[in-house]
Formats: structure tokens, sequence, C-alpha cells
């Protein structure tokens, strides 16, 4: 009894131990964005927020802009996941089920694009975008952001797929389904753990994607948070409270995201586990 | 059943969510001629500084209230990648029409053919232009840019901790050590990879002020006893702890202007900026007190886009910009630096901001951060340096070992 006390308590410990690590740089954004000016440099950095502060945020929030970039960022991020998901579904699903030519060299493929630093691929995907006129514009962004993050979706998926016994589909064509109805109706419930992480890859990597967003906007009204957060960092200075503040605001619509995709991944591993 | 609902209407909200950002993104942005009004975008990483940022967008409203054919807006491009990001878009046809370059980027831009030559755009002729600072704008008789900021280092003091401001290298450092108490650092300078460029500008004072330079315009001198002698004194104060090590310059700038840094070595821009992040801050500027009166200038010219389609619009602004009374203006919004033509500096200024003439003092002995014979290289020859520097500092090598080894993989680069 005393040693399963023992181990609950180590248990809890180590589980605040992980939270307390991950949920700290939040934390000490809203503390440092909430500091005066004397605290900020003080020998004793100050562990608390001082709510005397919150104007700040108003600050931040005051001309509309950061209100402006969080949009831009929403759309982006969600665009690129329903995207990425709306062909990672099928692409995973080719890969996993049909046997084709050259299969084993397209999977070696996407991963390999996987080994591709984003830098790298900023200047012939420039030049591309400008000759189909995809540049400042959120929609090529967008296009930009699944070309990398498609790979990686498919590829999850296609192993998600790979383990649905084959027998489920065919007893579904055995009732008459159609293929595409095959996928939607038998497949794509069984995934929708692997569906709701894909998402949450895909809408992190849209929603902090810089390298892309810094060069292929112009107009400072489509730039998203990512690269209007970084406008506030200037040659000779920088407001650390206001970049804090609008720093805790961008995490906020991230963190609800994977808040809401973490139940249905959940809600996804445990459906069907007690029926008989 | 319920389930199944909630997430459909999921699925459909997230398309509708994605169609329209797809819808919205199609739009692509104005750009050109619109109603015979020609529209062009000006990028200058100073617009993020706090104090000159505002007030140079209102002097750009200045100029369009003063036109009716060209209207600018300034391009927000942020200043840790603005050299990457302009110089990437410019390369792909792409770009703000006008650009603040800082030298090095310039200079590359220029080498490759991404400047338009400015000699059938602005008569020069017509302004009397610093000529110390143009001369390095003119690439074999042809004309890339114009000056838009000149700016010279001096060594910045809090004046309620130092009442009198070190003369030698040795009070500098007593300095520094008495200084460095508690929260407090006697210096701050930039120490870090991530701030390349700035590490290059911040050591670049060091080697000029003993007596170094990177070359003798046909070789590279990275190496040599001079600038050895400089670097040693840049590293023996990042040994000594008077610096907060690991802060960036945002953060250390921030802390001067909080009175938690003693010294900093900067250019004349600094002081508009310093003043917007706390106006009761009582601090000075003088010579900076190294052993040769020789020091670093941020020299930043005002290019024009060589993809740009409307360049006669672009050099509109730039001939706005050199007339005296806009130069005037341009000049009290930069603080202490110099502009294109030659000013005098207004008694409100003078009474404002008495060490002016520290600043305007060290013009003749002000070298761009360039290598010399080198300049469309320099960014890549900064890279080799610093990236060594640094890694005496962190101690993963000695010093003369580290600028042996950058002086042989630059040599390599500009071979």
């Amino acid at each position: 009894m005393r040693r399963l006390r023992i181990g609950l308590t180590l248990r809890i410990v180590a589980v605040l131990v992980v939270l307390g690590v991950a949920a700290f740089p939040l934390y000490w954004m809203l503390v440092t964005a909430l500091s005066s000016n004397a605290d900020l440099f003080a020998e004793r950095p100050r562990l608390l927020p001082d709510f005397s502060q919150l104007g700040v945020f108003v600050e931040g929030l005051g001309d509309g802009k950061v209100a402006g970039w969080l949009l831009n960022s929403l759309l982006i991020a969600a665009g690129t996941t329903v995207l990425s998901i709306g062909l990672g579904i099928p692409l995973g699903y080719a890969l996993s089920r049909f046997s084709f030519r050259g299969k084993a060299l397209l999977t070696l493929v996407l991963l390999f694009t996987q080994m591709l630093p984003e830098a790298l691929m900023v200047v012939p995907l420039f030049s591309l975008f400008r000759r189909f006129n995809l540049l400042d514009s959120l929609g090529g962004l967008i296009l930009a952001n699944v070309a990398f993050v498609l790979p990686i979706v498919a590829l999850i998926l296609k192993g998600a797929i790979d383990g649905i016994p084959r027998e489920l589909e065919e007893a579904a064509r055995v009732d008459g389904a159609r293929p595409l109805a095959v996928l939607t109706r038998v497949n794509v419930p069984l995934i929708a753990p692997s569906i709701a992480a894909t998402a949450v890859i895909s809408f992190f990597h849209a929603w902090n994607e810089y390298v892309f967003a810094v060069t292929f906007i112009f107009t400072p009204e489509k730039q998203p948070a990512s690269v209007g957060i970084a406008n506030f960092i200037g040659e000779l200075g920088t407001p650390i409270q206001t970049v804090m503040a609008v720093a805790f605001m961008f995490t906020l619509p991230a963190v609800a995201f994977y808040l809401f995709a973490q139940k249905y991944v959940v809600a996804g591993m445990t459906a069907g586990a007690v029926k008989g | 059943m319920k389930k199944h609902r909630v997430r459909r209407s999921i699925v459909a909200t997230s398309s509708i969510i994605g169609v329209a950002a797809l819808l919205l993104g199609g739009c692509t942005a104005d750009g050109g001629a619109d109603g015979g009004v020609a529209k062009i975008t000006f990028a200058a990483s100073t617009f993020g500084d706090p104090g000159r940022g505002p007030l140079l967008t209102q002097w750009l409203e200045e100029f369009n209230k003063s036109q009716s054919e060209v209207q600018v807006t300034a391009a927000a491009v942020p200043y840790p990648t603005f050299g990457q990001t302009v110089l990437t878009q410019m390369g792909s046809g792409q770009g703000p029409d006008l650009i603040r370059f800082d030298m090095p980027e310039f200079e590359a831009a220029s080498d490759a053919g991404l400047v338009a030559p400015l000699d059938d755009l602005v008569d020069v002729g017509k302004y009397t232009l610093l000529k110390q600072p143009d001369q390095f704008l003119v690439h074999d008789g042809v004309r890339h840019g114009i000056i838009f900021e000149a700016s010279n280092y001096a060594m910045f003091y809090n004046a309620d901790l130092i009442p009198k401001p070190p003369t030698t290298y040795e009070e500098f450092t007593a300095t520094a050590k008495s200084l460095t108490k508690g929260d407090v650092f006697g210096l701050a300078f930039r120490q870090t990879e991530a701030e390349e460029a700035g590490v290059w500008q911040d050591i670049f004072n060091y080697v000029y002020g003993f007596g170094g330079k990177w070359s003798d315009g046909k070789n590279l001198t990275i190496n040599s006893p001079d600038n050895l002698k400089g670097l040693q004194a840049y590293k023996d104060l990042y040994d000594a702890k008077v610096i907060p090590r690991g802060a960036d310059a945002a953060t250390f700038r921030r802390m001067f202007a909080e009175g938690k840094v003693g010294m900093e070595l900067n250019n004349g821009g600094y002081v508009t900026a310093t003043r917007g992040q706390n106006p009761n801050l009582k601090f000075s500027v003088a010579p900076i007190p190294f052993p040769v009166r020789s020091q670093g200038a941020i020299l930043a010219p005002i290019v024009v886009n060589e993809a740009s389609e409307e360049k006669e619009a672009a050099a509109t602004f730039i001939r706005w910009a050199l007339e005296p009374a806009n130069q005037v203006k341009l000049q009290e919004i930069l603080g202490a630096s110099s502009v294109a033509t030659v000013t005098e500096r207004s008694a409100a200024s003078l009474t404002k901001t008495p060490f002016l003439p520290v600043f305007d003092g060290l013009t003749e002995s002000s070298l761009p951060q360039i290598v010399l014979g080198f300049e469309a290289k320099t960014p890549d020859i900064r890279k080799v340096v610093v990236q060594n520097v640094i890694a005496a500092l962190q101690g993963q090598v000695d010093l003369k070992t580290a600028l042996d080894r950058a002086q042989q993989q630059a040599t390599e680069l500009v071979k």
C-alpha cells in the first residue's frame, strides 16, 4: 500500500515537472510582458506578473495591426490544415492500398523532402510563384506550406491506413460501397486520431512558419503574426514588453487548437474500446 | 450519431475558412500605376526603430502630400532577416522599389546587378554631397546609391554612472570593471553568432581602433598582428565578464536605456532610439578611447531596385529627399547621423544634443564596415570572421589560431 502511494506521488511529481517545463515559457512571456521597465532588468527577476501593467496588451492591440496579423495567421493555418489533410488522405490511401510502379521510390522521395531545410526551397519556390502570380497572396503562402507539410501528412496517414484490416474494406464493398465511400466511410473514421495528429502538425507548421511568409508577402496588411512580431525588432531598439505581450497572444490560438484537436485524438483512440 | 454531426460541422467550418483563405489570398497586392498614380514601396529596417520609425513614416507622408503622381509606402521587412529577404526578392526580379541597405548588402546587390544605376535618374551635380561617405557608392564610374544615412561610431556613456568619460583603453577597461556590479554592467557589445552582422560592426571598431584592417586593398589581412591586438582587447573584455553575456542587442540596448549598462560603442542613430526608449536617461557621447582614432561608420545608401517597374517614380522620391529642407528634416529624425548632403545643425538640436559635434568630428576617420578591395564579398568574409572569433570567445580555440583559420578560409572564398 505504502509502495503504491509512493509510486503515485512520484508520478504526480513527474507530471507536474513536465507540465512546468512545457508551460514555463508561456508563463515567463506573460511575466515579462507585465513587467515595468524597472523590473525588466532587476537583479532579482520578478516571478509574478504585475497586473498593473496590463495596458501593454491594449497598446499591442491598439491600432488593429496585431488582430490583422493573427487573422492572417489563422487563415493561413486553417487553409494549410484543410488542404494538406484533404490531399494527404487520398495520397496516403494510394500509397497504402495500391500497387504501382515506382511506389517505393515515391515514398522515399516524400521522405526525402522532409530532409530539406525550408531556406533551401525559398528561391526556387519564389521564382515559381512569381511565374504563377502567387506572390503576396495568402493563397500562395498556403500552397507553399502545403507543399512542405503534405509529404509528412501523407506518410503518417499511410501508416495509419496500413493498420486497418483489408477485410473491413472488402466487407464494405460486398455491401455495395463505392471506392470513395470505402475511403470516407470506413477508413477515415478509423484513422481519425491520425488525422487529428496531422492536423495539429499542419496547423502548427503554418502558424509558426516565418521564412516563406517574410519572403513571399510584401504587403504589411497581409503579413501573418510570425512576421508581424519580428517587425517589432528594430536595428537599434526593441519594445520588449510589447513583443512579449503580442507573442503571448500569438501562442493562445495555437494552444486552443491543440486542445481542441487533442480531444479528437483521444476520442478516436478510445472509440470502439468498449464494443464487444 | 451526434459525434458524426459535430465532426461534419467542424469539417464544413474548416473548409469554409480554408476556401475563404484561398479566395482572399488570390487577390494579389496592388502595385505600380493606379489611375495615373505610381505606387512605390520603400524598405528600410529603420522603420522598425522605436523613436525613428514613426518619424520616418511621417516623413514619407510629407512626400505623399507633396506629390500628385507618386505615392510611397513603407514596406515592412523585419530587421533580423532584412538583407536576406530583400536580396532574395530582388534576385527573383521582385521586391521593393526603393531600399535602404547597409553597406555589405549594398555591395553584394550592386555587384550582382540588382541595383539600378542612378546616373540617368538623379542629377547629383545639383547637390552638395558629403564626399567621404559618398565615394563608396560609385563603382567604376557608375553611381548605385545615394547616402540615406551616414553614422559614425562613438562611445555612448551613462552620464550619471560615468561623470568623466575614459580617454584611454586602460581607463575604458577600468571603468567597465568598476561599474560591473549586481545588475549593472560596465559595457555591452554583441557576442553571439545569431547577430553576425552586429558582431561584425562591433569588432570593426576594435580592429581599426588598434591600428588593424581587414585588407590592404589587394590581400586579406585578417590575421595581422594589429588585428589580433584589437580582437584580443574585445576578447579580454568578454572574459572579464563586464558585459551581459548572452544578451542580444535589443536586450542590452534596453538595459542601457534603463541605466543598467554603463558604456556602449554605437552609431549616431542610437541617440533618437535611446531617447525613444527612455526620454529621461542622462547620457553623453565621446570618441572611442582606443589607441588609434579610426572607427566604423554605418553607411546606409538608398537604392532603386533594378527590377522596379517604377524607377522614375522611385527617383522622384530620391530627388525630393535630397532637397535641402527635407534633408534637414531627415537628419533631425535620424538623430546624430549625417545625411547625403552638407547640412547645418540647428541651434535647437545643438541645445538638445550638445554632443552632436563629436559625431561630426569623426567623419574623416570613419570607414564603412566593408572589406576594402573585396566589397562584394564582405558578407561572406564577415561570416567566416565572425564564426571564428565567436569560437575563440567560447574557448573552442585560441584567438590567434581562430584568426589564422579565418584568414585561410576567407582567402579560399575570394580566390
